[in-house]
């Protein structure tokens, strides 16, 4: 009971917890440009992510080593510091695009200057990952990240042609702009297979001491945490699809899926959608940051660990305290959340290959691993998604500069 | 257990593992291998070095990380108390001179309660 318990509250931490500012701009831009005709990417975009999280929680409950701790000894030196320079600049540009995010919604609520509130929001951010264990980071942003379901009533609301949804979870040939549509298949499977949530998530595990008794709710959270998630990017499809698509409205600021929302709903609606926003952005900031403080430390061999005194493991403490102040820098620039956002996705795609090889080698090797190595079945998948995280890596960037950013 | 060098592969088995002290304290990774006796053919090894310029040999970025950092620390073989995933030393931290970086880190934050 209390293991089903535990499963059934980590699920719910990873719905609420599976939106970030990345799945909201590129899910809701893709919707108001093509439709309904890129659902099936973010099909393919989850099922990756779950193969890929389960994989890493199994080789962090079994080998006790987080992922970039293998990054390192699995590729070497050089191409592992070359793959932390890398990891770090979009874990930085990510945080950035988050905090930003937190400031707009709080703008929506409260009406007060930007600037102000990303002071604001930075500074909540820094006293709430100083002052809480993660197990209550994880309940606060995860479970109040919830409210964002109203992206489902909305999108049941706004009464789509269900066939021409269903038509949508099959690969087509684009009605418009192929590059853009191109450009939008990378983005959309960036957004899903993003780089930090996998540093964050091994490394959570390895501070939990997970073991062979914890694979279970490790696939079973992985699984159907993920693909009920999946649910609110699809919803996000729709609400674009069906409000801003025919009207021809391009969404460009991080409020537009609300404003989606409350053109079903109303202004309850719109309320529970951006304080899901809110929360859901508000947790994944904190997962940026942290995720760069683990990578640094995992690669220098730095003592580090949430749960440890910051005065035991002081360099880890500094450096996601550091780079949330980067971040705050960065859109104190008043450079466009949304912007930023678009690159962050585009280059952690090409910051991905290296990212999980080494996940995908360790979780072959029977010294790590004995019998809890790969299956047949995770390998197939395993290798099938690094293929493709091969291709995209190697088109992200001449896509985003062909199509001007998807602009066409 | 006591190692020595025949006992393992130094490449796969060795570089860049975690160290790790006696108080169970993460406190830097085998950056590089000091060996000895490579002229009489009879290699052994003498130190792992952690950190600056131990990076030096370690490809383009580790020369670009090697020539903004400090001197290595020199950790002796015979302080090695086990390799395992990780390389176990017999001391701690602060009597191999190595989690420095610590200390100057710690002095930035200890001002803030709750540290």
């Amino acid at each position: 009971m209390k293991q089903f318990l535990q499963i059934a509250l980590g699920i719910l931490s990873a719905i609420g917890g599976f939106v970030d500012i990345g799945d909201l701009v590129f899910n809701t831009q893709a919707g108001a440009t093509f439709g309904f005709e890129l659902m099936w990417v973010v099909v393919i975009g989850v099922v990756g992510i779950i193969v890929y999280s389960e994989m890493c929680g199994r080789v962090a409950a079994i080998s006790k080593r987080p992922v970039f701790d293998l990054v390192r000894e699995r590729v070497g030196f050089s191409a592992g510091l070359g793959t932390l320079i890398a990891s770090e600049i979009v874990n930085l540009l990510t945080c950035a695009a988050e905090v930003g995010g937190i400031a707009i919604a709080l703008q929506l609520l409260s009406g007060l200057p930007y600037r102000y509130l990303i002071v604001l929001a930075v500074v909540g951010l820094l006293v709430l990952s100083w002052t809480l264990p993660f197990v209550w980071i994880e309940r606060l942003f995860g479970y109040v990240g919830l409210c964002l379901l109203v992206l489902v009533v909305a999108a049941i609301k706004t009464h789509p042609s269900w066939g021409h949804v269903a038509h949508g979870f099959v690969p087509s040939v684009p009605s418009g702009n192929r590059l853009v549509y191109f450009y939008f298949v990378v983005g959309l499977l960036g957004a899903a297979l993003t780089p930090y949530e996998v540093y964050f998530y091994s490394s959570g595990a390895v501070e939990d001491r997970w073991s062979a008794k914890d694979l279970r709710m490790n696939k079973v959270t992985a699984i159907i945490g993920y693909s009920l998630g999946a649910l609110l990017s699809f919803a996000l499809m729709v609400i674009a699809a069906q409000i801003f698509l025919p009207k021809g409205i391009d969404p460009q600021f991080l409020g537009t899926p609300a404003l989606g929302v409350e053109a079903v709903l109303g202004r309850i609606g719109l309320i529970l959608a951006i304080v899901g926003i809110l929360f859901a952005v508000g947790g994944a900031a904190i997962e940026t940051s942290f995720s760069g403080a683990y990578n640094l430390a995992q690669f220098f061999g730095w003592q580090w660990g949430k749960k440890e005194r910051p005065s035991k493991a002081p360099r880890f403490a500094l450096s996601w305290i550091a780079i949330f102040i980067l971040a705050a820098l960065i859109v104190m620039t008043g450079y466009d959340p949304v912007k930023i956002t678009e690159y962050s996705v585009i280059f952690s795609v090409v910051a991905l290959p290296l990212t999980f090889l080494p996940i995908l080698l360790v979780a072959n090797d029977p010294v790590y691993m004995g019998r809890y190595r790969n299956s047949r079945l995770s390998n197939v998948l395993g290798i099938a998604y690094f293929v493709l995280i091969l291709a995209i890596a190697a088109s992200a960037i001449p896509l985003m500069i062909l199509t001007n950013g998807g602009k066409g | 257990m006591n190692v020595t060098a025949t006992e393992i592969d130094l490449g796969l088995g060795v570089l860049d593992h975690q160290l790790v002290d006696r108080e169970g304290r993460n406190c830097g990774n085998v950056d590089d291998l000091e060996l000895v006796g490579l002229d009489a053919d009879e290699p052994e090894v003498a130190e792992i070095l952690c950190g600056g310029n131990a990076w030096r040999s370690r490809g383009f970025f580790g020369r670009l990380a090697a020539a903004l950092s400090g001197n290595a620390t020199h950790v002796p073989w015979s302080e090695v108390a086990e390799v395992s995933s990780v390389v176990r030393l017999k001391r701690t931290e602060p009597e191999l001179r190595l989690g420095r970086g610590d200390d100057r880190a710690a002095k930035l934050i200890d001002w803030i309660p709750g540290s």
